[in-house]
């Protein structure tokens, strides 16, 4: 049952990024980070006690949104979901994650939600992680003392709720690759109202060559633990040519990838049976022939 | 009749300014010096079990915790928290079986979050914290969530009063054979050349009101109970909380807030008992409950869950000759209002058609989950559900157009009414599903949809209804009313009728206003205290314009009255020959022989001795008058609704396209008022048949009683919508205006399951249809339209 008001806890409120990995350094697993904290409070009212929380609202340079044809896109650790929403490059270069922020909650919380918040809530529904998992990419963690390591985006996902992030590392950037000519995306979501969580959501990445796929990358929400990957899947397309047949073969190979359970959202039975179609289309509109 | 002045008209409403502006006072608004926190601790262990231990002094011991209320601590009376019993008389409330059960803090726990406790202490941090260290040691009984399992002969009893925990059923005296209706069904059913018959279930829905529960109560220094509540029906809730503290009603005053929706979750009392224990509890201290979102998903009523089974039998022709149903509900843990629901269920459905044979019976069992009680149509959109699927499928069998069908078989003015006691007064429902279909371009639609090819199908579905204008002849109605001039004229009406911000107060005003002759600006309505006020029912059976507009319009026709008589003596001409415009009296035809309403009134006051004559410059006395008004008609507004929408075969979700809803208004006093009602339950309506349902676990624990898993839809999930308002003037509603406040979320019901049914072919017996419900059966039967 939630509460009215939250347990006492610490605001620590750094004012630049050496402070706040002093502060993660100093605190081990005793601090939490807080970012646009629309998980993190609506976690707290319902009882999560965390005794001292450090916003990382007085970093400003955190904020960057930054793309470059060559190395790709660069996304602060503050970058809101909003500030995705609003540039023409990730809408032309990054379908997939642009769909899914445009679609994600409601104007005040894109205001407010961070795509770097989305990837370590660790949820198998986060509509950001879906699509970033498709895209590939690797998260940026710094330590005090200068210490830098770059997640594979396919090694953050631990189990429900836990990420690979070690309690003394504050995620500062997200780096997602630069997309070539051939690079085709998409992002789809089922929900049970448009203002929603994910029942099901599913994200693709395809490198064409023609009608051709030469690699792709699938990830969808909400049918396992974590985000995954739908390695069956990505198998059949890969090197076919991305028609009907192979998008049914596809489809049907889903199934392998996926262990859904009922839940508040939806059912098993139903994720089951919308998995796959739901990935055909994906790729279909990626590909541009939805 | 003369021009109308504001009436019919969408004026600005008179509340308008302060919501948008944020300076409206609602309860949660209100600080009072001193003020205290109270906070119900609640069982979340359980959902059916005795409480064997209740250990209080932990939460006793917390710095700053000024009082911990057990069962023993407060007053040992029992109470009924709805204020339905009140209407219905002392000899009817005993057939019906009406029984005061609850206690304010309880030591038999009927469901998941029943209060046993309560804290007051400086803040709602240190009240919470106390919360929590409350020990309790429970004795766990079976957990029962269906009547089968609740009406088990071995199962706990809920209260002695109710064998076998039914809470309800028609009752013998009332309606023999525990049935109501006429006519031989089982015989009509053996000539039937059709007969269909299913079991539907309608869901657990909330009213999702806008504004959380709040409460302030202070037992002031003069021994004077004050509540700040805003509930819906602050007169009735008046007499109960004066009965249960055993205080005079004169001691009791309830000022009603600002209330921020209701749609029958305010319907008599939420947390007025247990804010006023506290209050007591600490005299001259003001307490404060404010309960969070969660809470109120468990301890305001929520529609009704029921099993609904129907067995209709026709002709070939379409001849309707016998219909026989059953709703059996699932009460919750406590009794409330429980011989209404399943009454009405059955009115609305006897009210509807033209069968020439009816039975239904109604039953209600305790169920071990949160109460239910009122909410908007009241049985009207379960009937819906149920009534109107069934006719589209006999229409499908019997090929017949669904629209020609219900044209010919509803009924209609002078027609026996819902309860069958009164007749229709008038009925526009031809002109309504006209209107309707033209709009949505029925024909061709239905035509079009008949045969599709591809995943996705689209379907067009119409459903009707009717409803009542209060609650006339079933309970009791009455409103009243004084209504003052002041010095200049202007005119102040006391009356207790409620705006939940449905606008009630607007069309009264206009209402009052234009029976007066005044312009608006020169009325106020003086509402929300219970000792300024007069009687008056509040805020249920779309009834505040019907019969509080009758009343305030009555009165005001009084004052009006008692103006001309005054103005006639001055004139020295008959009362009928004058008129009034813009406060002046004037002999008809001879404008120029007149004399001002403000003279008149402010003389009636200042009332001084003309020197030259030695007499009083006028006649004395503020003109005042009063009325106790009871209708002797219900007026039932009858209307239609149309649907389109799309479903995507291959996962089961639905897109709403468009939706038409025509509603025989009689009269529309404010028009846009009455589209946001249309508009509004058109919302409310399609959440309930696609989206919204209260569930639970087998502990009976709720799971989804928040925001993020209960469903609504939003404002990007709903339809184009068009609302008709057919205005063919009734001839006993004030200015010819019968009832739109419920009606809006019937029709959407129906109307939207009919559009399912054609698109995919498949019926959906059980609310709410959501995807999973309709992928499942598509691939179960496959599209059996194919
Ligand atoms: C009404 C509502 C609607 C929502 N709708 C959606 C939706 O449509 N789709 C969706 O996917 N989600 C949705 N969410 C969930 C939430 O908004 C997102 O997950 C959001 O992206 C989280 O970002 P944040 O910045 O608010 O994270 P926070 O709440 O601040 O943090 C989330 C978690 O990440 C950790 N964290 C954040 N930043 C860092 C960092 N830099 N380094 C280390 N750890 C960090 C925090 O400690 C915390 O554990 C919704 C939430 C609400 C309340």
């Amino acid at each position: 049952m939630s509460s009215r008001v939250l347990t006492d806890f610490d605001l620590l409120l750094p004012g630049s990024l050496e402070e706040a990995l002093e502060i993660l350094d100093r605190e081990r697993g005793a601090v939490t980070v807080l970012s646009g904290g629309t998980d993190l409070l609506v976690m707290m009212k319902a009882g999560f006690e965390a005794d001292k929380v450090m916003s990382l609202a007085l970093l400003g340079d955190l904020n960057r949104l930054e793309f470059d044809s060559a190395t790709g896109l660069r996304i602060g650790a503050r970058t809101t979901l909003a500030q995705l929403v609003d540039s023409p490059e990730v809408r032309q270069h990054y379908p997939a994650l642009w769909q899914s922020a445009r679609i994600f909650a409601t104007p005040q919380l894109r205001n407010t939600a961070t795509v770097v918040g989305n990837l370590l809530r660790g949820s198998p529904a986060g509509d950001c992680s879906a699509a970033v998992a498709a895209l590939g990419g690797t998260l940026v963690m710094a330590t005090a003392g200068g210490g830098r390591r770059e997640i594979d985006i396919d090694d953050l996902w631990v189990s429900y709720g836990v990420t690979a992030r070690a309690d003394n590392e504050l995620a500062v950037e997200l780096r997602l690759p630069a997309p070539d000519s051939g690079t085709a995306s998409a992002f789809k979501r089922l929900t049970r109202v448009n203002e929603d969580l994910a029942k099901l959501n599913v994200a693709v990445c395809l490198q064409m060559d023609g009608d051709t796929c030469k690699s792709a990358r699938f990830a969808m929400g909400c049918v396992a633990p974590t985000m995954i990957r739908l390695p069956a899947a990505e198998a059949i397309v890969q090197g076919a040519k991305v028609d009907d047949e192979t998008l049914a073969r596809a489809a049907e190979a889903v199934q392998q990838d996926i262990s859904p359970i009922d839940d508040k959202r939806s059912t098993a039975e139903y994720r089951r049976s919308v998995a796959g179609v739901y990935l055909k289309r994906a790729v279909q509109q990626a590909c541009g022939f939805a | 009749m003369t021009e109308l002045k504001t009436v019919g008209k969408s004026i600005e409403r008179v509340d308008i300014k302060a919501k948008v502006l944020g300076t409206a006072v609602y309860a949660a608004d209100i600080k009072l010096p001193g003020m205290l926190h109270g906070k119900i601790v609640r069982c979340f262990e359980h959902a059916h079990a005795k409480v064997v231990h209740l250990d209080l002094s932990a939460a006793a011991a917390v710095p700053g915790v000024v009082k911990v209320l057990g069962p023993k601590d407060v007053t040992s009376k029992t109470y009924n928290q709805s204020v339905i019993d009140l209407m219905a008389s002392k000899t009817e409330g005993a057939m019906l079986g009406d029984i005061e059960e609850q206690h304010i803090f309880t030591e038999h726990v009927k469901f998941w979050g029943d209060g046993i406790a309560g804290i007051i202490a400086v803040s709602e941090e240190v009240a919470e914290r106390a919360a929590k260290l409350v020990r309790v040691e429970y004795e766990p009984l079976p957990v029962y969530i269906t009547p089968e399992e609740s009406g088990h002969p071995e199962a706990v009893q809920f209260t002695p009063h109710k064998p076998g925990n039914r809470a309800f059923q028609l009752p013998e005296e009332m309606f023999p054979g525990n049935a109501l209706g006429w006519g031989d069904v089982d015989k009509a059913f053996e000539e039937a050349d059709l007969v269909i018959e299913d079991t539907f279930y309608t869901p657990k829905q909330k009213q999702c009101q806008m504004e959380p529960n709040s409460y302030v109560a202070l037992y002031d220094d003069s021994n004077r109970l004050n509540c700040w509540t805003s509930g819906q029906m602050p007169k009735l809730v008046h007499e109960k909380i004066a009965r249960l503290f055993d205080l005079p009603m004169s001691r009791v005053t309830i000022h009603q807030t600002v209330v921020g929706g209701g749609f029958g979750a305010r319907l008599g009392m939420v947390l007025e008992p247990e804010i006023c224990a506290m209050a007591l509890a600490v005299p001259g201290r003001p307490v404060k409950i404010q309960q969070p979102r969660e809470e109120d998903w468990l301890t305001s009523p929520s529609r009704h869950p029921a099993r609904y089974w129907m067995k209709i039998g026709f002709r070939k022709d379409g001849t309707p000759l016998a219909v026989d149903a059953k709703s059996v509900n699932f009460k919750g843990g406590y009794y409330l209002d429980g011989s209404a629901l399943a009454s009405t269920t059955g009115f609305w459905l006897q009210g509807m058609y033209k069968f020439e044979n009816l039975r239904y019976k109604g039953e209600s069992y305790f169920t071990n989950q949160p109460v239910c009680g009122a909410f908007r149509g009241y049985g009207n959109p379960q009937t819906n559900f149920v009534l109107e699927q069934m006719i589209e499928r006999a229409c499908v069998q019997l090929d017949l157009d669904p629209l020609e069908w219900r044209r010919k078989w509803h009924k209609e003015t002078g027609d026996m009414s819902w309860l069958n006691a009164t007749p229709y007064t008038s009925c526009a429902l031809n002109d309504c599903l006209d209107r309707g279909a033209e709009v949505i371009g029925w024909a061709q639609k239905r035509k079009k949809y008949a045969n599709q090819t591809g995943p996705k199908r689209r379907g067009i579905g119409v459903a009707v209804g009717n409803h009542t204008s209060g609650a006339f002849p079933m309970i009791l109605e009455h409103t009243t009313c004084t209504v003052r001039l002041n010095e200049d004229a202007s005119a102040t009406v006391l009356v207790a009728c409620s705006d939940m911000g449905q606008g009630a107060h607007t069309s009264l005003t206009q209402i009052a206003a234009e029976t007066l002759g005044w312009p608006i600006e020169d009325v106020r309505l003086e509402t929300g205290d219970s000792d300024a006020n007069g009687f008056d029912i509040g805020a249920h059976a779309s009834r505040t314009l019907y019969v509080g507009g009758a009343a305030i319009m009555k009165a005001c026709q009084d004052a009006r009255g008692q103006l001309l008589d005054r103005a006639a003596r001055i004139l020295k001409v008959n009362r009928d020959e004058l008129d009034i415009d813009n406060k002046t009296i004037f002999v008809e035809g001879e404008p120029e022989r007149s004399v001002s309403a403000v003279d008149i009134c402010r003389t009636g006051i200042y009332n001084f001795i003309d020197h030259a004559t030695g007499l009083p410059e006028g006649e004395l006395g503020q003109i005042q008058a009063y009325v106790s008004y009871k209708p002797d008609q219900n007026s039932p507004p009858f209307f239609a609704t149309f649907v389109e929408l799309e479903v995507d075969t291959e996962t089961g979700e639905v897109e709403l396209l468009e939706l038409v809803s025509s509603h025989d208004i009689g009269k529309a006093i404010h028009p846009a008022i009455c589209e946001g009602q249309m508009e509004g339950g058109a919302q409310q309506g399609l959440g309930m048949v696609l989206t919204e349902e209260m569930y639970f676990d087998e502990r009976g624990f709720a799971i989804n009683n928040s925001f993020t898993d209960y469903k609504m839809l939003g404002a990007s999930d709903m339809p184009k919508m068009t609302s008709i308002l057919v205005e063919n003037g009734d001839p006993y509603g004030p200015f010819g205006a019968k009832s739109v406040g419920e009606a809006g979320v019937v029709t959407p019901v129906g109307a939207t399951a009919n559009a399912i049914y054609q698109a995919t072919g498949i019926q959906f017996t059980q609310g709410p249809i959501t995807p999973e419900k309709i992928l499942h059966e598509i691939r179960k039967r496959g599209l059996t339209y194919d």
